[in-house]
């Protein structure tokens, strides 16, 4: 492989060395064809859209010579590496929430007989769905300090004046962002859960230990690379997010390293500068996956194998009330409060009015579906940008996990990085680099669809590479090598042996891939044209309009939209499901 | 016989109304002039034009592509509606990449226009529609022709009016550094509003940047666009709004909100708002006669309906608004604007910590 792969790469190789070559070939597996290809879609993607921004920040605006001084701008003022330390902490911080909403619930519906799992399931599909803007909008009216729902209750009942809750403030504007993607780890947690047999905690019980000790000894610690990777995964997106930090954030007097961004491509616009104020992201990315590769070196993860496993639920007792208390609070913070204000603003003629039945009105709605010339157009465009981009990703990330995972070549986890590394490039700085490698001719994508999807499949390749890497890791390598031996070939293993154990983790993977798309704001942003406006790009746009009901029915209707979908997505992914249990 | 003549009523009126609904279409081509005609003519085979503003909000920007559709059957416009400062980034971006996607182009910023006159992007076209704007409008063009008025942008000062009476509220900008308003106000951001940063220039020359250290003292709730703060005082989460535009907030009191519009002793803030041809406009003729639309009576109609200050004087000003000829007005000059944006954009940001 290693050979055929640096023969390929020297295609001018001399005449006599030709027919030598073309005897090789001939013993070339297609799935070394594969990988070949493989590469040049990661490097298309990723490395080069990376590296022209790396290539950017160190030239002179307008001359394109060597220079220094975009980094010196970069980092030359406080405010400028507050905003790095603040996007730091904002991570750590909503990553930290996160597993503190999420854990405890995949492990309830997971592991036990607690009741309404089904509820629960839908709240973190609700939470997860829902754009974070819009989520940070609905929590604006909640915990507004002044104005705020809870606020308003709070006074009323106690008659204190000062606010319980100030949605404007760093730790408000870190729950926002955990309500929105606690889901995330929680999606992770469920899936690396549902693959641990009750006998391992059959064996801790036999031994002494209670659900409690058997939970934190035995099954969590199983799941760590699928905690770890979503807390990663959170961390990195909560850097990377533009919409809520704008929305909250600049109230509430934090600025961000998306906003700090935003504010170097103002006129004039320095890109430069801001691929240069991006590249400590990069360097945090390196470390993380250090880290991660650190914590898991030299332990066994491996839970799915070719011998079979029972999985039971455990019995809670009265414990599973109080273990679904926590899933709907968790689920009214997240879904059912914010869906409820802002389901009260789509449907107001006025929402400083309040509720009253004088002042209800479909108008928003309608005024969306049959005046406005852009919301049926945006809901399209983001349908299918979305299904093609995760398409895309799930295709290229499950092939990169697999060959990482099976350490099918050389260097793989440099595929791997490559395949992790656009999540911490902020949306914003991803299009630019998206615009500056193929924007202009002789690529020309500017203003197309193709631009778009390409920029979603590659800043969502790590959800989906994750997601895949955590699926993979979980298939023990014997079946596929029961197939080798009976003498199948890499692709047809993969194809009947590995695909169908790990189908239902990729169509997870693709659904979360599709839903991220959907809402994506920052990456889209920048890179839509006339005729591919998003629907995240117009809901930005209507949230700095002043007009709160038509912002509001129109999240209405991408929430409606999205849920239809994932139902009908739940609906395949679930009968294969079914058909595991049984 | 009282039958018959209903009946014959009936048919008269009916053939009237044909009758007349042709004359109506004839009177239509007619009364379209005879440059505008030229144009149309060209423009049709072009079939669409293609509009990067910034202007005025999404609805009234479509609805401004739609009556110029109306008017000039065949001829679509593609309303690519942000920010005036995202338009402005697009456009750049467009030019870096070498590609021509726009034709034309609105702002509510002056030095776009200027400095894009500047880089040679611009064609030179006097609208003839253009003669008939009032005075203010037809001053703040550009006097070459490469740029024209289309819009005037008025930002003043707003409350919530089930939390703050007429007689405690605040009559002046300067009215708003009174510490009786720590807590109160809500302002857009010049980092994201163009028509915040003249406001923030004029701020200073009228009373030094220690304005703005008074008002920080206020901790005002600071938002995105200029319209942020509408939806700030429709919540009743801050009561007194700063530098909003009253198009924006007339169209949220006309559907019931409980706001009142205060325009400022010392001045309401006036912003008008350049549009332009791009050079490399890939319809031109069609650029050419949406500039003619923009300028001429049925563009500023829809932009009355959508609460915009009228530019002509056969319009009318919209409702619940009082005529730009009884209040005082204050207006950036655009070459401080474009010298001194950047700075007071810094400052803001130094003064106010985003």
């Amino acid at each position: 492989m290693t050979d055929s792969a640096a023969i390929l790469a020297k295609p001018a190789a001399l005449e006599a060395r030709r027919s030598g070559l073309l005897r090789r070939l001939r013993y070339l597996e297609p799935s070394n064809l594969l990988w070949v290809l493989l590469v040049a879609a990661l490097l298309f993607l990723v490395a080069v859209p990376i590296g022209k921004l790396l290539i950017v920040s160190f030239e002179e605006q307008g001359t394109g010579a060597f220079t220094l001084s975009n980094y010196a701008t970069a980092y030359g003022r406080a405010r400028y590496l507050e905003a790095l330390g603040n996007s730091l902490m904002l991570g750590a911080l909503s990553s930290l929430f996160s597993v503190v909403f999420a854990v405890p619930m995949a492990w309830a519906v997971s592991r036990t007989d607690m009741p309404g799992k089904g509820f629960t399931w839908a709240m973190v599909m609700g939470a997860f769905i829902m754009p974070p803007y819009l989520g940070a909008v609905g929590w604006i009216l909640l915990a507004g300090p002044n104005s705020g729902f809870l606020n308003q209750a709070w006074s009323w009942l106690t008659g204190i004046e000062a606010p319980l809750v100030n949605v404007y403030s760093f730790t408000g504007l870190a729950l926002v962002i955990a309500l929105h993607s606690f889901p995330l780890i929680f999606i992770f947690v469920k899936s690396a859960l549902d693959l641990i047999s009750s006998e391992m905690e059959d064996a801790a019980n036999i031994l002494g230990a209670g659900t409690l000790t058997a939970m934190r000894k035995v099954t969590l610690p199983l799941v760590w690379p699928a905690v770890l990777g979503g807390i990663i995964v959170v961390f990195l997106e909560t850097v990377a997010l533009f919409g809520t930090p704008a929305i909250i954030g600049i109230p509430a007097r934090i600025n961000v390293v998306t906003t700090q961004l935003w504010q170097f491509f103002e006129y004039p616009v320095r890109v430069e500068v801001a691929a240069a104020y991006a590249m400590p992201l990069l360097l945090i990315t390196i470390g993380m996956i250090a880290v991660q590769k650190l914590l898991l070196a030299r332990k066994g993860f491996v839970s799915q194998t070719g011998k079979g496993g029972e999985r039971r639920p455990i019995r809670l007792g009265g414990w599973r009330w109080a273990l679904l208390g926590y899933c709907v609070f968790v689920g009214a913070l997240s879904v059912l409060m914010p869906l409820a204000v802002l389901l009260q603003a789509s449907f107001a003629k006025a929402w400083g009015r309040g509720l009253s039945f004088s002042n209800l009105t479909l108008d928003n709605y309608a005024y969306l579906l049959f005046r406005h010339e852009m919301a049926l157009t945006s809901i399209w465009n983001t349908l299918w940008f979305s299904a093609a981009a995760a398409t895309a990703a799930v295709i290229i990330a499950v092939l990169v996990a697999y060959i990482v995972a099976r350490r099918l070549v050389p260097f793989g986890s440099a595929l791997g990085f490559l395949a992790m590394a656009p999540f911490v490039i902020p949306g914003i700085v991803m299009a630019i680099g998206f615009y500056a490698a193929y924007a202009a001719p002789p690529v020309a994508l500017y203003g197309t669809a193709l631009i778009i999807i390409l920029a979603f499949t590659a800043r969502f390749l790590p959800i989906a590479f994750a997601n895949s890497s955590a699926a993979v890791r979980a298939v023990h390598p014997e079946m596929e090598e029961a197939s080798r031996i009976l003498g199948g070939g890499r692709l047809l293993t993969i194809r009947r042996i590995t695909a169908p154990l790990i189908s239902r983790s990729l169509i997870g993977g693709w659904l979360i891939v599709f839903i991220v798309a959907s809402r994506e704001l920052s990456a889209a942003v920048f890179l839509v044209g006339p005729r591919t406006r998003t629907m995240a790009v117009l809901l930005y746009d209507l949230s700095e309009a002043g007009n709160f009901e038509v912002l509001a029915a129109f999240g209405g209707l991408l929430l409606a939209i999205t849920l239809v979908l994932v139902a009908i997505g739940m609906k395949l992914a679930g009968r294969d499901f079914m058909l595991r249990r049984n | 016989m009282v039958v018959l003549n209903r009946r014959l009523l009936l048919g008269l009126a009916a053939g009237g109304a044909a009758a007349r609904l042709a004359q109506a279409q004839e009177a239509r081509a007619q009364d379209m002039p005879a440059h505008e005609k030229a144009l149309y003519e060209a423009a049709k085979s072009e079939g669409e034009v293609t509009w990067y503003t910034g202007q005025m909000q999404a609805e009234p920007s479509e609805a401004l592509g739609r009556g110029f559709s109306e008017r000039y059957p065949g001829v679509k416009v593609n309303v690519v509606r942000s920010t005036s400062q995202v338009a402005f980034q697009r456009l750049a971006q467009d030019m870096r990449a070498g590609i021509a996607q726009c034709d034309v182009f609105s702002s509510t910023d002056h030095s776009h226009a200027a400095h894009l006159k500047r880089q040679d992007r611009l064609a030179a076209y006097r609208p003839r529609n253009a003669d008939g704007l009032i005075q203010a409008a037809r001053d703040a063009g550009d006097p070459d022709g490469f740029f024209h008025v289309t819009y005037l942008g008025l930002y003043l000062m707003a409350r919530n009016s089930n939390a703050v009476s007429e007689a405690e509220a605040p009559k002046s900008w300067k009215d708003l550094t009174d510490p009786k308003w720590r807590g109160k106000i809500a302002v857009g951001h010049p980092g994201y509003s163009g028509a915040i940063t003249s406001w923030c220039l004029l701020m200073r020359k009228m009373y030094g940047w220690d304005y703005f250290k008074a008002l920080e003292k206020n901790q005002p709730q600071i938002g995105r666009s200029s319209g942020d703060p509408v939806t700030t005082l429709n919540a009743g989460e801050r009561v007194i709004g700063a530098g909003i535009p009253s198009a924006t907030t007339l169209l949220s009191i006309s559907r019931g909100n409980p706001i009142t519009l205060i325009y400022p002793t010392d001045g309401t803030l006036m912003v008008p708002a350049p549009s332009a041809v791009l050079r490399n406009a890939p319809h031109a003729s069609a650029a050419r006669l949406f500039m003619e639309f923009l300028t001429g009576p049925e563009g500023q109609r829809v932009t009355r309906r959508f609460f915009g200050e009228s530019l002509r004087d056969d319009v009318p000003p919209p409702p619940g608004a009082r005529p730009l000829s009884e209040i005082p007005l204050i207006t950036a000059d655009p070459e401080a604007l474009e010298r001194d944006g950047q700075e007071v954009k810094e400052l803001w940001r130094d003064t106010f910590g985003v």
